[in-house]
Formats: C-alpha cells, sequence, structure tokens
C-alpha cells in the first residue's frame, strides 16, 4: 500500500480533506472561545478570545495535517507518534498563534490574560479535555483519510481485474475468428460446393456450429464441459476437411461429465495451437486427441497431438500470448488449486494439459 | 510452340483441386503436370519437371511458398528459362501489401475466376514475349529481396555469446568472432578460424539475433561475418564465391544474394 496509490476520483483530495478539517477546526475555535470567556471567564473581550482562538486553531490543524501528510503520506499513522505531533503542533500553534493574534489585535503580548485563581481548576479540566478531543478528532481524520484512500486502491484494483477480463475476452474471440482461417475454410466451401454438393452442406454446418458456439462461450462465464466439446469437433472437423488425410482427431468425454460447468473457450486455443504449430507445418501431419478425466477432486482436460513437438517451431508471439492468457484466467478463477502445463508428447508432438478443481 | 506445362503446390487437397478444375476452365490447352502438397515437394518436383509456370501456396508445411520460390532460384539450371512463378494465399493484409510492393503475381483464395482469368491473361503474354522469359530468374530474385523477411525483428535481442555443447560442456563462443554459420540438416555449424560447433536451432531463428550490419546473408544457407571475408570471387560459369580470411573454404553466394557484392 505505500507505493502507487491511485488517484482517487474527486479533484484534489488532500485540499479537499484538508478543507473540511480546517472548517471544523474553525467551528472548534468558536466553541472554545465562547467557553472562554463565559465559562473560564477570562477578563479579555469574546472578540479577542475568537482571534486567538483562530489563530492558534487554523495553524494547529495545518501543523498536523501537514506533519501526517509529510510523515505518513495516506498511511495509517502509529498512534504514539502521532500523538506526539498532536502535542507538539498544538503547542507550536499556541505559540505562534498567540504573537499572530497579538500582531493582529495590536495588543502587546504580555497583556494576554493569565487565567485567575479562582477558574485555575476550571481552565485544567477544560484544557485536558480540549487536548484529549483534538487528539481524537485528529487522529479519527487520520484514519478516515487512510481508509478512503485503500478504499480507493481496492475500487481501482477491481476495476484493473475486470478491464484485464474484458481485454482477454476480445482477445479470444479476435483469435477464434481470425480472418485467415475464415476466409481458409470458405475457399474450401466454394471448391466442395462445385465437386461435392453434400459434403459442402456438411461443412457449412459445422462452419455454423463452430460460429455460434465460438460466439455464445465468448459471452457466457461457464458453459457445460459438453458444449466445449461440441465446439471442439465442430473446429477439428473443418480442420479435418482443409487437411484431409494430414488430420485425424479423436474426442473423449465420459458421460458422467458432460454437465460439468467450465469457463468457457480453454480448450479452444490449445486446439488451434496443436494445429497451427504442431500438425500444419509437418509434412505428414498427425493425429490430436482431446480428452477430459477426473482425478480425485480434479477435472483433468488435455489436448495431445502428435505434431512437430515444443521445439520444432518457433512459438509465435500469438501464440504466447494465447497461452499466457490461458494460465492467467485459470490463476484468477481457481489460484494454485488450477493449473496448466505444455509437456512434449512421445514419440513426438505436445501434451497440454488443465487442472481444474472440482 | 511447345504445350505450356504447370505445377501446383498446395497443401489442402479441396483448394489443390479447385484451382486445377479453375485452370482448366480459364487455360484448356495448359498442362498441368501434378499437384504437390507441401514445400519440399514443390522444389522436387519443379526441379524434375522444369515447368512453365509455377502456382505456390504461401503457407505449406515443410517450407513456404516464399521458401520454396527462394530456394528454386539458387538452385535453378542456368540453361532453363526459370518459371513464371503465381503465389497463392489466404486472406492476409500484410502478405498483400507486400505482394504489390514487389509486384508479384498473386491469386487470393478463394480463386475467383475473374481473377484467375486476369492472371492467365498475363502469363500468356509474358510466355509469348521471349526477352521477359529470360528476365524471369532476375525478376523473381528482386521480388523476393522485398518479401523474404531478412530485417532483424524490432525490439529481439541481440545475441553476444554463442553457447554450444561440445561432449560433456559448454563451449561460450563470441559472436564477434565466428567467421561463418552454416545450416546443416537440423543443426547451425558454428565456424570459428580455429574451431567449428554445432548449435540446435535453425538459421531462420538465428539471423534476426545477429547484427545485420556485420552477419550477411549470402546464400539460404549461410550468414557470413563480412568482416572476415576477403574478397568475392567469380568464376567462368558466373557463379560468386566468397575468399574468408583465416579459413582455407570459400563459401558460394546464390544468385538472391549477389547483388551485395556488385562493386561500387
Amino acid at each position: 500500500m505505500n507505493t502507487a496509490l491511485p488517484v482517487s476520483a474527486a479533484p484534489y483530495p488532500r485540499l479537499r480533506r484538508f478543507a473540511i478539517d480546517f472548517l471544523i477546526t474553525q467551528v472548534f475555535n468558536l466553541i472554545i472561545a465562547v467557553l472562554i470567556t463565559y465559562v473560564v471567564r477570562a477578563h479579555d473581550s469574546f472578540f479577542t478570545n475568537l482571534v486567538i482562538s483562530v489563530c492558534i486553531g487554523s495553524l494547529a490543524v495545518t501543523f498536523i495535517d501537514g506533519g501526517r501528510l509529510l510523515l505518513w503520506r495516506e498511511d495509517r499513522p502509529p498512534r504514539v507518534p502521532f500523538a506526539l505531533l498532536v502535542l507538539a503542533s498544538f503547542a507550536a500553534a499556541q505559540f505562534f498563534g498567540k504573537i499572530i493574534a497579538s500582531q493582529l489585535l495590536d495588543i502587546p503580548l504580555t497583556e494576554f490574560s493569565t487565567v485567575r485563581g479562582g477558574n485555575a481548576a476550571a481552565m485544567l479540566i477544560g484544557s485536558t479535555f480540549t487536548f484529549a478531543f483534538i487528539i481524537w478528532f485528529f487522529w479519527s481524520r487520520a484514519r478516515m483519510a487512510y481508509l478512503s484512500a485503500a478504499a480507493e486502491a481496492e475500487k481501482a484494483r477491481a476495476a484493473a481485474v475486470e478491464r484485464q477480463a474484458m481485454q482477454a475476452q476480445l482477445q479470444m474471440l479476435q483469435a477464434q475468428i481470425e480472418p485467415h482461417m475464415l476466409f481458409n475454410t470458405l475457399a474450401n466451401l466454394q471448391g466442395l460446393i462445385a465437386v461435392d454438393p453434400a459434403r459442402a452442406q456438411r461443412m457449412l454446418e459445422q462452419l455454423i456450429q463452430y460460429l455460434r458456439a465460438t460466439l455464445s462461450s465468448s459471452r457466457a462465464e461457464q458453459v457445460p464441459l459438453a458444449h466445449e466439446f461440441s465446439l471442439m469437433d465442430a473446429y477439428l472437423g473443418l480442420m479435418k476437411v482443409r487437411m484431409g488425410s494430414r488430420l485425424a482427431y479423436t474426442l473423449d468425454l465420459p458421460p458422467a461429465l458432460k454437465d460439468l460447468q467450465v469457463p468457457p473457450m480453454l480448450l479452444q486455443p490449445l486446439a488451434e495451437n496443436a494445429i497451427k504449430h504442431g500438425l500444419e507445418p509437418k509434412v505428414e501431419g498427425g493425429s490430436i486427441t482431446v480428452r477430459a478425466e477426473r482425478r480425485g477432486d480434479a477435472l483433468l482436460l488435455t489436448v495431445a497431438d502428435t505434431g512437430l513437438g515444443l521445439d520444432g517451431a518457433p512459438a509465435s508471439d500469438g501464440t504466447r500470448v494465447g497461452l499466457s492468457n490461458i494460465r492467467e484466467r485459470l490463476q484468477a478463477l481457481y489460484g494454485v488449486r488450477g493449473g496448466f502445463s505444455l509437456l512434449p508428447n512421445t514419440p513426438n508432438g505436445v501434451i497440454a494439459q488443465i487442472t481444474i478443481p472440482l | 510452340m511447345n504445350k505450356i506445362r504447370a505445377l501446383i503446390a498446395e497443401d489442402e487437397p479441396i483448394l489443390a483441386h479447385t484451382l486445377l478444375l479453375a485452370l482448366q476452365r480459364l487455360w484448356p490447352e495448359l498442362q498441368v503436370g501434378g499437384v504437390v502438397e507441401n514445400g519440399i515437394a514443390a522444389v522436387a518436383e519443379a526441379l524434375a519437371q522444369r515447368p512453365d509456370v509455377l502456382f505456390l501456396d504461401i503457407k505449406m508445411p515443410g517450407k513456404t511458398g516464399l521458401e520454396a520460390a527462394q530456394e528454386l532460384a539458387e538452385d535453378w539450371p542456368e540453361d532453363v528459362p526459370f518459371p513464371l512463378v503465381v503465389f497463392v494465399t489466404a486472406y492476409d493484409q500484410y502478405a498483400l501489401q507486400a505482394f504489390d510492393q514487389a509486384a508479384a503475381d498473386y491469386v487470393l483464395k478463394p480463386v475467383s475466376d475473374e481473377r484467375l482469368g486476369k492472371t492467365v491473361e498475363r502469363l500468356k503474354a509474358r510466355l509469348a514475349a521471349h526477352t521477359e522469359r529470360n528476365a524471369e530468374l532476375e525478376r523473381i530474385v528482386g521480388q523476393l529481396r522485398s518479401l523474404v523477411p531478412h530485417a532483424p525483428a524490432a525490439g529481439g535481442e541481440r545475441l553476444s555469446v554463442i553457447r554450444a555443447a561440445v561432449g560433456n560442456q559448454v563451449r561460450l563462443i563470441p559472436v564477434a568472432e565466428v567467421l561463418y554459420f552454416e545450416a546443416t540438416d537440423k543443426y547451425v555449424n558454428v565456424v570459428t578460424a580455429d574451431s567449428e560447433s554445432l548449435i540446435r536451432t535453425s538459421l531462420r531463428e538465428l539471423l534476426p539475433q545477429l547484427d545485420s550490419e556485420r552477419f550477411w546473408q549470402v546464400h539460404r544457407g549461410t550468414v557470413v561475418n563480412i568482416g572476415a571475408v576477403q574478397a568475392a570471387v567469380r568464376d567462368e560459369a558466373g557463379k560468386l564465391s566468397l575468399k574468408l580470411r583465416g579459413r582455407p573454404e570459400s563459401l558460394p553466394v546464390s544468385r538472391v544474394f549477389a547483388h551485395l557484392f556488385r562493386q561500387m
């Protein structure tokens, strides 16, 4: 909390707070002037007492607020040093406030009243209460300042998290329906319509299913696992038409896991990664297996390919962003209980694995 | 005039078939000698068939269309005219800009008859003009120069030391001491005045990490420290090679990079 505190929404929050403190102090000054004049019965007039009180009070509030900001910034001040600051500020304010007041009122400093015998007890009790009240007042103000700064910081953090989530969602959407993929698929469709209309029809259905699933997934927070697998089926089906005999794929979803709710679009980037960097650049192609299984109290999602492998093709920046997005999402959703790993497959290829606590 | 022969390199079978059908429709007398599915087969088949027209998909396994064209430009026999190359690509804004700038022929997937028809007309005209035919190799070399990315990636880190595993130790070789890098099958051979070590990487990955002022690619498989070059020598057949300081062997310069050694 010490560094990088967010700027709060209102302009000049410190100035605003000081102004409020200052105003409250003036009310307080007025009360003290009344007390001194009519209860303690110092021989000076109410006006003289008010001027002295305002001078001392204004200086005190300036010293205390200024000192607090200088010493502790927006942090919560430690109790005893803070009380000392208040006492020192008050003593200094007494001294300098009286000098200023004597200048303003044109009365020599020595002629300011000293309290006469009969009221000494009242004065003692009064000043004790005054001190206690002043310390308590400024202590509370300092605490409020600290708490509101903390609240602002929390608000800013929440906003940042939300922004990150939005950004991830947008990036995912862009990544899924990238123009290159779409146009290549359309080119295949165009070719198929002429030579094999029935297959073209099936491919078009798969494209529609893929687009629909992608769009609805990127809007939902949780989807049934079966939904993610049908998206996988549509995507890999499309890729199968394009790559022909170079691609084979298997989907393995046990019926018991079908209705489990999972965050959307976790499998998709992994499958895309396997195709893009593992199988598409491999001359002889290969296969992809997408599997869900339950292990203890965790759900294990695996995308395994037999492609070029981890050091086969240099990972592009796009891929790294995609994978670090997955890692960040799992971290945000499940903390240390979620996990993502990328391991070499045998004899070749990559196994990408996601762990979700159930 | 002999029959015009073509070769199609496209990894997606339906797209290859579609292009084939469209060509048969728009250019019935064209003889398509076959369809290959990857960049390696494209180079091998093109060298074997020596077609007049070559359709090269950009994104293929094995080698990209650009890499295949570059390799063909380096290995093409002197006495045969270089094929007219048409690149085939799916939508990619940046690739299209590059093709336009290099004035390279390309068709977009999905292929439209109209666009392909125009390409066919242009190809026919260029095939008829014999003088242009002879300049085809230079033309493609010029195009590749601007299409093949060789500028160092912005923001990439510069290598200062090469770490090469030799037996059970890792040898540290200051990059400044390297005379040249030579690509072998899966490795790169790092050659200094008195040592040779293999590192497990590709030239393509290594190149962006080298100072491009100092290290020049002179062949698809060779990057040379230009400070180590004593002279560029042209033999009777017109082939260019580099003599090095401190090494007996000389390095061949491919056509694609020969322009780097023209006299000032």
